[in-house]
């Protein structure tokens, strides 16, 4: 008998976690085990490092509190009482129930909800949009994150990948705005912190000051939600300095005249009143911005999380158009470069298959939904859950809760541990993890397509997204081709492998490289991509002026249906648009709650993945409240007192730090803790209420009062 | 709680690992690198650059090694930055075979 170990293998790995960098990996494989995991060396993006997250994914495959066994609950929901089932029980009496819905209440009482949980292809945002599709279910309309900022960017420039992010390199002048690149797009930093290096000023624009904000040569700090005014008074300063681009605006542009009149009146001082900034520093950014080429503009997803956060990204969409910074290598703006990634979403989610008349319902709205503050036709008898974690990343939590304890609601989740949202399923089954299935990884920070080798089977009876979706539409009688693929022939058929971007790339490519630059966008270090305007939209050029534009959800976040979009008439130029909730615009809520608060992504963890790990949370830390001493000495709070954090919707608690990172009014909690680890997670007190478009989010348009706990 | 360099990069300092940082957390002792626990992000990215495996995460940390945690919040204090590979001390390829390496 050999005694010797198998030697140590090495794979393609994709990180499938919710982050633009999408890290090509390394698996280390030894005796059927992940022992280990590493950058990608190769990779220009990863450069061969991960993040404090994924850097030791092997032990997240191998937590000991993984979910092996199909469960099936015993006790009160939300008591965790489950008892262990077969697949075939679980998948018939899923199939069993939903058959009798839909006989008894149609199609519609059923809803899928996922998010990027997963940002593979094959088991990710859209797994199983097909499945529910071919249902006639509800279609459920997912917004957490980027969805405000995908319709005011479509809307200004079309879908553009916008500026090469390694072309970075080449700028000058470096606005990150609204994102915390240090923790959320690390591998974007380093490229930024090069440029940095080389004599390229970074200004970081955020309400507190972010890891990041404290590696900027420059931290702009408006007050939150203000950031349109902001861009506004640039634009007004560029115009009235005559600091633009005037022969790119009259051959690339649509609107300027229009804008010119809008920016009128949006002076500096007028900006100072609104985002505490004073107007002298506003002028000599605008003017630092118009005249050190070329200029980068990185947009973050934190912008839009007002309720004028979109029309923010409006304003500062246009600014690179205004001064002609995309003539130049790493000139332009960043939002998501997925638009020009070569994906077949039609395919992927077969929005042919849903029947007409098929209602939407939102998932930021999931508590409204379920307890029937929202009026629907045809209330919510089930939902299925995979890639998501509603009661910590969805507003209105306890509103949520309420909806899960429905005796009458059929809970179905697919996970890997029992989340705060597993707690109350019905049926529990127990998902594969990364490298335990084969896929493609999206990515919406770079241009490379990313392989995701699988080299290890599932613990238990662990089993892929898609494999739980192919033998559910078996017993549902679904008999589409979809539904028969493999995950290797969904990968054929996902990705557009004719189009001139795939030229040379094929699946064996991908297999045998792990990732692969897109073809069409060329060298980084010559590209200009809008150059010569050619803008995707339908002038081909960039829309300072929208005419007759309306709201809507970009597709892949809505089933890729077009039925029921929001359609509300938007403003056809950018502007201000104020919160719904801060001292200034809602001084009769403030005298109760007076603090806003920002809720961003904590450092250690991947929204809600890893806050049930030890380690992860020893390195984040409790749930912190972090507040200016000016307001803690008024409410009697010391550094390291237990706070409660609460408004009308609900409350949470954390550990307050003093600090003068945030300024007199705002207070800082980040996201991802559990609920069931902690006393309330932060989006207890988050509104529902959607921003200005997209049905975006508006965490940071919430004010809460903190008082001793 | 960070990542740190630890005394077998004394005499070494091959300095491979300071070209993996995101965030241009090692300083340059004499002797030694150190890591800025306030600037680190703990990526790890540094830990299989170093040839002597002189770098840790303190939650992995060998309990003989737990003075090097204060070591380096103090010393990277005051050096320099060090954001380029440099080369090593002279006779370094010596101490990594004595090291063991």
């Amino acid at each position: 008998m050999n005694q010797t170990a198998d030697e140590i293998q090495t794979f393609h790995g994709g990180c499938p976690h919710d982050c633009p960098d999408t890290c090509s990996m390394q698996f280390k494989v030894q005796d059927g085990k992940l022992i280990g995991v590493r950058g990608n060396p190769d990779h220009p993006i990863t450069q061969g490092g991960l993040c404090v997250k994924l850097k030791d994914y092997e032990k997240r495959h191998y937590h000991p509190d993984r979910l092996l066994y199909p469960l099936k609950r015993t006790g009160p929901k939300g008591s965790k009482q489950f008892k262990r089932i077969s697949w075939d029980e679980a998948l018939d009496e899923i199939s069993t129930k939903w058959k009798d819905i839909i006989a008894s209440d149609g199609p519609h009482a059923i809803m899928p909800n996922s998010y990027l949980g997963n940002q593979g292809l094959v088991h990710g945002l859209n797994g199983g949009d097909a499945f529910f599709n071919r249902m006639g279910a509800t279609v459920c309309e997912r917004t957490f994150c980027g969805e405000g900022s995908c319709t005011a960017w479509l809307l200004t420039v079309g879908p553009t990948a916008g500026v090469d992010p390694e072309s970075f390199c080449h700028s000058k002048y470096i606005v990150i705005w609204a994102c915390n690149s240090v923790s959320t797009n690390l591998h974007h930093w380093r490229i930024i912190s090069e440029a940095q290096k080389n004599g390229a000023k970074v200004v970081v624009i955020d309400s507190y000051a972010s890891k990041t904000a404290k590696e900027a040569d420059w931290h702009i700090a408006p007050k939150p939600g203000t950031d349109g005014a902001l861009a506004m008074a640039m634009i007004n300063v560029i115009i009235s300095e005559g600091l633009q681009d005037q022969d790119y605006i009259d051959n690339y542009t649509v609107g300027y005249a229009e804008l010119t009149e809008r920016a009128k009146t949006r002076t500096p001082e007028w900006a100072e009143e609104i985002t505490g900034i004073p107007a002298e520093d506003i002028r000599r950014f605008a003017r630092e911005y118009a005249t050190t080429p070329p200029a980068a503009i990185r947009l973050g997803v934190a912008l839009e999380r007002t309720y004028g956060g979109s029309q923010a990204i409006r304003a500062a969409t246009c600014l690179p158009a205004l001064i002609g910074a995309w003539r130049h290598v790493g000139g332009g703006a960043l939002q998501f470069p997925v638009w020009e990634h070569p994906y077949k979403f039609d395919v992927i989610c077969r929005p042919d298959l849903i029947p007409e008349g098929t209602p939407v319902v939102n998932n930021l709205q999931l508590g409204r939904v379920l307890t029937g503050e929202t009026k629907l036709e045809t209330p919510i008898k089930s939902m299925m859950v995979w890639n998501t974690n509603p009661i910590t990343q969805a507003p209105e939590t306890d509103k949520i809760i309420k909806g899960l304890e429905r005796e009458d609601l059929f809970l179905v989740v697919a996970e890997h541990f029992i989340s705060d949202t597993a707690a109350y399923a019905d049926i529990l089954l127990p998902a594969a993890m990364g490298a335990e299935m084969e896929d493609m990884i999206l990515s919406w920070g770079h241009l490379y397509l990313t392989y995701n080798t699988k080299c290890i089977e599932p613990p238990g009876e662990a089993k892929p997204n898609n494999e739980i979706f192919r033998q559910l539409a078996k017993r549902m009688g679904y008999e589409e081709e979809n539904f028969r693929w493999s995950d290797t022939e969904c990968l054929e058929n996902y990705v557009d492998w004719d189009s001139p971007t795939c030229e040379g790339i094929d699946l064996a490519y991908m297999r045998e490289h792990g990732f692969a630059r897109l073809k069409d966008f060329g060298d980084k270090d010559v590209r200009a991509r809008h150059a010569k305007g050619e803008f995707p939209t339908p002038t081909g050029k960039c829309h300072f002026l929208v005419e007759g534009a309306t709201n809507f959800v970009a597709g892949p976040f809505r089933q890729m249906y077009e039925g029921f979009q929001p359609g509300e008439a938007l403003d056809s130029l950018p502007d201000y648009l104020a919160s719904r909730e801060t001292p200034d615009t809602n001084s009769q809520l403030a005298a109760k709650y007076p603090l806003n608060i920002i809720s961003p992504k904590s450092h250690g963890f991947l929204n809600s993945c890893y806050a049930n790990v030890e380690d992860k949370i020893k390195r984040q830390g409790e749930q912190f409240v972090l507040i200016n001493e000016l307001d803690a000495i008024a409410r009697g709070v010391k550094e390291g007192d237990q706070v409660r954090v609460f408004n009308d919707r609900g409350a949470f608690e954390g550990v307050a730090k003093i600090s003068e990172d945030v300024n007199s009014g705002i207070i800082v909690a980040t996201l991802g803790y559990w609920r069931q680890l902690n006393n309330g997670t932060v989006n207890c007190i988050s509104s529902a209420e959607f921003g200005d478009m997209g049905h975006s989010t508006t965490f940071s348009d919430n004010l809460v009062e903190v008082s001793l706990a | 709680m960070a990542t740190l360099v630890t005394d077998n990069c004394q005499r070494c300092r091959f300095t491979e690992c300071v070209t993996a940082c995101p965030v241009s957390a090692f300083r340059a002792g004499e002797e030694m690198l150190f890591i800025d626990p306030d600037t680190c992000v703990d990526c790890g990215a540094c830990i299989p650059k170093c040839p002597v495996q002189a770098i840790y995460e303190d939650l992995d940390l060998p309990e003989h090694l737990n003075e090097w945690i204060e070591i380096n919040e103090r010393r990277s204090k005051i050096m320099p930055k060090i954001t380029n590979k440099e080369p090593p001390y002279v006779g370094a390829d010596d101490r990594k075979a004595s090291l063991g390496f």
